[in-house]
């Protein structure tokens, strides 16, 4: 039964996500996060900690893990909430909207 | 035999007890057939997966915990932000190895210079609105301080290249040919028609200096703009006089100068409309008008020993106080340099050429005198033309004066 439980959320989070892609709207809201965060100049303030980040390892070493493991965790950290309110708030309503799978 | 999904089949000959693990997330499609009773475990479990399974679908998420829906929605909002920082991740490493992530630093120095500004009154490039409005440049062709917005069309007119000076410049040949050969003003025009100007001041240009102030906010009567109205006037009269001329069929008699009313008066009605205040413009003989409202006009303009032109045959006795030659001369000088219509610019030459003629064989001094006073004459008639609206009195005060200059 909690396998089944699980896999009740894992089916219910998987038929979200398939009906997020299909309708389009998970293309949507990554747009809309995307000029969101350009917009607050998220991208500038990680650009400039990438720049440290390089300097830091050298221009020719950085690679692409590097990288990742130091901007994801900072860039999750530096959106600011306004941002993360009006997305989750877009994303309930979507859930919402879509009550019924 | 239906197929599981994990390939096993379960059928009534086996007699074995197959495990059926098709309990994947994509559920298999329930056995039709009822399968060996034994084994019911298999059968159950499928059966309670797909309860679920409907029940599921039968669920609808507001019937979650709150908790839960905010659980997937933080997910997706997790996801999405992850998705936006490796995207980031990837065009930042795309650049440092391109070469081209460090383009855009540039040296402080120049960051300071181009620093935008931000203070009332200036641009972002700090410079002034509105700097150029209240300056005044010199023209490098006449020397004088021209206002900015002005200088362009100045120094068209100034330079005599633009197509308004043209213009001018071949209006003025052409009606210098119909006009006196003798002539002799032959001043740089390009001075002259700096200003906008009226067509028929350009030969006395130094003379009013202030005319140029009246004339100015008015419409350059050799602007093309003007020439579209021309074509629809009389064609009676001239052509050159178009500052003269409103959108009508009748003369201000307010601008003409005492030349031009002379003029008129001969060829034209001249009766003043009661509701226009403008001359008609008919023939002598027009219907609209009395003969005793033509020698009212007449008298009005020319002095009450003007008589209508038709009438009588000579006016040198009565117009004019003079001797006889004197006034044979000074008519028909008045006649033939009066004349501004193209029409009769063939006659009024002869006329014009016998008139100076005539002046010559009497007395030299008098034509000079004469010549002067006639410049003057039209001088002024223009130069009073041209003040369309402001001064609504011209032809009255210069009246007597031409009386004494002839007397």
């Amino acid at each position: 039964i909690v396998v089944s439980k699980m896999n009740k959320d894992a089916q219910m989070r998987a038929a979200i996500n398939q009906k997020l892609i299909e309708t389009g709207e998970r293309e949507r809201l990554k747009e809309l996060l995307r000029a969101k965060l350009i917009e607050c100049g998220w991208k500038d303030q990680l650009k400039a900690h990438c720049k440290e980040v390089i300097k830091e390892k050298g221009l020719e070493h950085v690679t692409v893990d590097d990288l990742v493991a130091e901007i994801t965790p900072k860039g999750r950290a530096l959106v600011p909430d306004s941002v993360k309110k009006e997305l989750l708030q877009r994303i309930r309503t979507f859930l919402a909207q879509h009550a019924s799978l | 035999m239906p197929e599981l999904s994990s390939g096993q089949r379960v059928g009534r000959e086996s007699g074995r007890f197959l495990r059926c693990c098709g309990l994947t997330t994509t559920p298999p499609s329930p056995c039709v057939q009822p399968c060996c009773r034994p084994l019911c475990y298999e059968q159950s479990e499928r059966r309670l997966h797909k309860s679920l399974q409907m029940k599921m679908e039968e669920m609808s998420l507001s019937g979650l915990d709150n908790s839960k829906l905010e659980a997937i929605a933080q997910e997706i909002y997790a996801d999405l932000v992850e998705d936006s920082c490796l995207g980031f991740c990837f065009e930042v490493h795309r650049a440092v190895k391109c070469g081209y992530f460090f383009l855009d630093d540039t040296d402080p120095d120049s960051m300071k210079d181009f620093e935008i500004v931000d203070q009332p009154g200036l641009d972002i490039f700090g410079q002034v609105f509105n700097q150029w409005k209240s300056k005044e440049c010199v023209c490098p062709n006449c020397s004088r301080s021209i206002a900015a917005s002005r200088f362009a069309p100045h120094l068209e007119k100034c330079l005599g290249m633009g197509r308004n000076s043209s213009r001018i410049a071949n209006r003025r040949i052409a009606n210098s040919n119909n006009m006196n050969k003798s002539e002799s003003d032959q001043e740089d025009n390009d001075d002259i028609n700096d200003n906008d100007w009226s067509y028929g001041s350009e030969k006395k240009a130094k003379k009013r200096k202030s005319d140029k102030l009246w004339y100015l906010p008015f419409q350059n009567p050799n602007s093309p703009r003007r020439s579209k109205s021309l074509k629809h006037k009389n064609g009676e009269l001239s052509n050159s006089d178009p500052f003269k001329y409103n959108n009508s069929t009748g003369i201000s008699y307010e601008t003409l100068g005492p030349e031009e009313l002379r003029s008129l008066l001969t060829t034209q009605c001249g009766v003043i409309s009661e509701h226009t205040k403008k001359m008609c413009t008919r023939s002598l003989r027009c219907p609209q008008h009395t003969d005793e409202q033509r020698r009212t006009v007449r008298i009005y303009f020319l002095g009450p020993s003007a008589v209508l032109p038709e009438v009588e045959s000579s006016l040198d006795n009565d117009s004019f106080d003079m001797t006889d030659s004197q006034a044979l001369i000074s008519r028909l000088q008045w006649d033939g340099s009066s004349d501004l219509s193209p029409s009769d610019s063939g006659s009024s030459k002869t006329s014009e050429n016998q008139g100076w003629g005539l002046g010559t064989n009497s007395s030299e001094s008098r034509k000079t005198k004469k010549k002067k006073s006639h410049l003057s004459l039209v001088g002024t008639a223009s130069g009073l033309g041209s003040n369309k609206k402001k001064k609504p009195k011209p032809p009255a005060p210069p009246t007597p004066s031409i009386y004494d200059d002839i007397n």
